[in-house]
């Protein structure tokens, strides 16, 4: 047990220390860097709310990587997932402004389906043509990139047919903002519910069981007569349906509109999120509140020290590398027995 | 046994504790050069762990290794085998992936340090191979192979090195009398080389054969032993299990309408070759049909058909189940449906996870038959209840209900699964090899279970390869060879000779 203590310890130094180097390097501080970086992000609540408007897509789309990995399928197509979600919402909400109370959880719906299709649409690649799902949902995210280009220069574009952006979605549709003063909007509770649910999904019921039954002996599932193909397609589905409302969620409480860059690239620190988490859903939104911390800091700090963001990919590499050294120590020592 | 000197191997008050289980409690034993010492004791006696700690994969607590005299510390594998200590494990260490020819190479630097050579090993151990009269097929993929296959390349692996002190972990188990009786030759060269052989064994007659002292170990303790010469099998299964063994009562069954009909079954092997080659027969409610056969001859291949885990390339299969004719092939989703129970060849690859508890490996399969997720949801507080149950029932020792199955032994591994598979009395039983690698009194209680089962009205088939448990349980007898399937015929009218001759290919 001590043993287990003593190099989750090692590990957290470690990803301390490899960033404090490249800060060394930048010529800055390292103890003043990491002070300014906590005491913002944590000690005040402008930085802190930027915080939790950061985790609510990385949760989402944490949660949407677990699903997949539990399975032992690799989607690193949260990005793409993400877009088409956003999209597809987008595209539905001006038929959704009537519908009174109705219309958000429509609109959010619309953006698990966008996703859904979109990691589904994958599942049938994988289990039908034996396609890498690594190498599909890379390729899908720049497919849904360029549809995203395309929409907001062509069909979705906003009215005056200026601004590559969308129309902005009706009030009706947005998530509340739950503090006034901060960016901070109803999508915490939409992430909140999704960790719940999917917990009882993955812990709790069947498909969760053969889902964690293919990842860890696709050989015993073959046994057991667990059906991969269904199960590779449903799981891919509900992974892509997370990271479609995760698209969802930002257009209806951040942007209110699709815009070229509102996909911050958190797909992939969403596996990272994942990962850390041990794939474990209640774990996530802890995971992703961590590297919502980076993200705010590295902002805070390029604004006030003039430290380069790159900062955040450093530590995002550190931890992954981290996170996988600690698993394999941890397999070798539990072996034998 | 030898006056001058130190003994080749001395363990000195051996102690190593696993979380919840006192596996080796202060072994101490010595082995002589030139002797084949049988180490016997029933699963979880502690016996794989001592071997472990010889082979360095584990670090004892406490206590001493002493190799021809000289404390010698094993902090690895390597390190071992420098010691010149060779080990064969139960469960084989060999990469699947991997050609039989690179596993041989791996970790071995008389075939060059930083490039094979293969022409040089291949001569080398062909040379062994042939002495020890096994066929090895060099250039085939471990994962492709069956078990008894696959552990002959483990033997060789470890023979290859020509160690001093060799250990050898239910190396019989999966072999042929014919592959045993090779073995046995080359243990019998060993020896008159001076090399200390230790073999562990549930089958008695292994260590009435080809040992000259037996140890024998209860609950991480040694609690007896002597020279072999003199002793018999009844004195040994007191030994191991301290008590009388009551001998199966040989009734025969009362067969009723077929469950199961085979008709031309056809399967290839996915590099062409032919697996089963037109198999027909029938599996009857109240009765036990073994099926026999050399490994790789087609056996398994068509259990695992009948299971609904490869599908026939031609040929028909029926089933009768819950009172209803059902024209197969089946899926395995669809036979678990209908309750079949399946004590898979493979016990690791198929029927357990490894990195899963007791109580989610009980869920495996009985998942879809069971009850036990109604609506999609899983009933844990059954599955537990049914899980510590069988736990109970089949004495299965672990430390508790929520550990990894990896953490228990081979055999009390094989308990859960067989009492898994018979719960909720299916009528279809397919049971491969299921006493394999068991003590004697697990494999009387697992036989009094099939025969059990039978009697309930459970059509079984018993793919077994040891005569004495054909002629111990089943009714009806069949021999694959070379993808051809003889019989069945009643075992009362037939014998084991005839039955070893299809066996071994002569009609």
């Amino acid at each position: 047990m001590s043993r287990v203590w003593l190099q989750q310890g090692l590990v957290a130094l470690g990803v301390l220390a490899v960033p404090s180097g490249f800060i060394l390097l930048a010529g800055k501080d390292p103890v003043a860097t990491w002070t300014l970086l906590l005491t913002y992000t944590l000690g005040t609540w402008n930085g802190f709310s930027d915080v939790l408007v950061n985790a609510i897509p990385l949760t989402l789309l944490g949660l949407g990587v677990a699903v997949a990995f539990r399975a032992g399928i690799f989607n690193i197509g949260g990005d793409g997932q993400l877009i088409c979600g956003a999209v597809l919402a987008v595209a539905v909400a001006p038929i959704l402004g009537g519908l009174g109370w109705a219309a958000l959880p429509l609109f959010l719906m619309a953006g698990a389906v966008g996703g859904g299709v979109a990691g589904g649409l994958v599942g049938w690649l994988r289990t039908r043509f034996s396609a890498n799902e690594i190498i599909v949902t890379i390729m899908m995210n720049y497919v849904a990139l360029q549809m995203l280009t395309w929409v907001i220069r062509g069909p979705l574009q906003e009215p005056m047919r200026i601004f590559p952006r969308s129309f902005a979605i009706g009030e009706a549709l947005q998530l509340p903002v739950l503090d006034a003063g901060s960016r901070l909007h109803g999508g915490l509770l939409v992430a909140l519910l999704a960790v719940a649910l999917l917990q009882l999904v993955l812990s709790r019921s069947a498909f969760g069981f053969r889902l964690a039954v293919l990842g860890e002996n696709a050989e015993a599932a073959t046994y057991a007569g667990i059906k991969a193909a269904p199960t590779v397609v449903l799981g891919l589905l509900l992974s892509g349906a997370l990271g479609g409302l995760a698209g969802a969620v930002e257009i209806a409480g951040v942007f209110h509109k699709l815009e070229d860059n509102f996909a911050a690239g958190f797909g992939l620190s969403a596996i990272a999120v994942a990962l850390m988490a041990r794939l474990q859903p209640w774990a996530i939104p802890f995971t992703a509140i961590l590297f919502g911390v980076f993200y705010v800091g590295s902002g805070a700090l390029q604004r006030q020290i003039g430290l380069p963001f790159p900062l955040v990919w450093i530590i995002q590499g550190v931890v992954i590398l981290a996170f996988l050294a600690s698993r394999a120590m941890q397999t070798r020592t539990l072996r034998v027995a | 046994m030898s006056l001058a000197g130190p003994p080749l191997l001395e363990l000195r008050g051996i102690t190593r504790r696993f979380p919840g289980v006192l596996a080796n409690d202060d072994v101490s034993l010595t082995l002589a050069r030139g002797e084949v010492l049988g180490l016997l004791g029933e699963n979880g006696a502690g016996k794989s762990t001592l071997m472990s700690i010889l082979a360095g994969l584990i670090a004892p607590d406490s206590g001493a290794v002493l190799i021809s005299g000289r404390e010698t510390v094993l902090p690895s594998p390597l390190a071992a085998a420098a010691a010149g200590i060779g080990m064969v494990h139960q469960h084989f260490k060999l990469i699947g992936a991997m050609s039989v020819r690179d596993n041989l190479a791996l970790g071995d630097v008389r075939w060059g340090r930083f490039t094979v050579d293969y022409p040089e090993l291949t001569v080398s151990i062909g040379r062994l191979a042939v002495e020890l009269q096994m066929e090895v097929d060099f250039d085939a993929v471990i994962d492709d192979l069956p078990v008894g296959r696959q552990q002959q390349v483990e033997i060789l692996k470890a023979l290859s090195r020509n160690p001093a002190i060799l250990i050898l972990d239910e190396p019989t188990a999966v072999l042929t009398p014919h592959e045993r009786d090779g073995l046995f030759r080359m243990l019998a060269r060993l020896k008159a080389r001076g090399a200390g052989i230790v073999l562990i064994s549930h089958r008695l007659e292994d260590v009435i054969e080809g040992c000259d002292r037996a140890v024998v170990m209860r609950q991480g303790r040694i609690v007896g032993g002597g020279p072999v010469a003199g002793l018999d099998r009844a004195d040994l299964v007191r030994m191991v299990i301290g008590d009388d063994l009551a001998e199966i009562e040989r009734r025969p069954g009362a067969a009723g309408a077929p469950v199961l009909r085979a008709d031309g079954l056809v399967l290839r092997r996915p590099n062409g070759t032919i697996a089963v080659d037109g198999a027909s027969f029938d599996l009857r409610a109240g009765e036990i049909v073994a099926l026999c056969g050399v490994d790789g001859n087609g056996q398994g291949e068509l259990v695992q058909m009948l299971a609904g885990m490869l599908r026939p390339h031609a040929g028909g299969l029926t089933y009768w189940l819950h009172g209803r004719e059902i024209a197969g092939p089946l899926s395995a989703a669809a036979l678990r449906q209908l309750g079949l129970g399946h004590v898979a060849e493979d016990r690791l690859r198929h029927a357990v996870v490894p990195n899963f508890s007791l109580v989610a490996n009980w869920l495996l399969t009985a998942l879809f038959h069971g009850g036990l997720a109604p609506r999609g949801w899983l009933n844990l507080a059954t599955a537990e209840a049914r899980c510590g149950a069988a736990v109970r029932d089949y004495d299965v020792k672990a430390p508790g209900n929520g550990v990894p199955i990896r953490q228990l032994s081979g055999g009390n591994q094989q308990k859960l699964v067989l009492a898994r598979e018979l719960h909720g009395a299916p009528e279809l039983v397919l049971a491969a090899h299921p006493t394999r690698g068991l003590d004697v009194r697990t494999i009387a209680f697992v036989q009094r279970e099939l025969l059990r089962a039978r009697d309930r009205g459970a059509a079984v088939l018993l793919l077994s390869a040891d005569l004495n448990e054909v002629w111990a349980i089943a009714d009806r007898v069949m021999v694959m060879a070379a993808g051809h399937l003889h019989g069945p015929v009643p075992v009362a009218e037939t014998s084991r000779q005839e039955v070893g001759r299809w066996m071994t290919g002569h009609a």
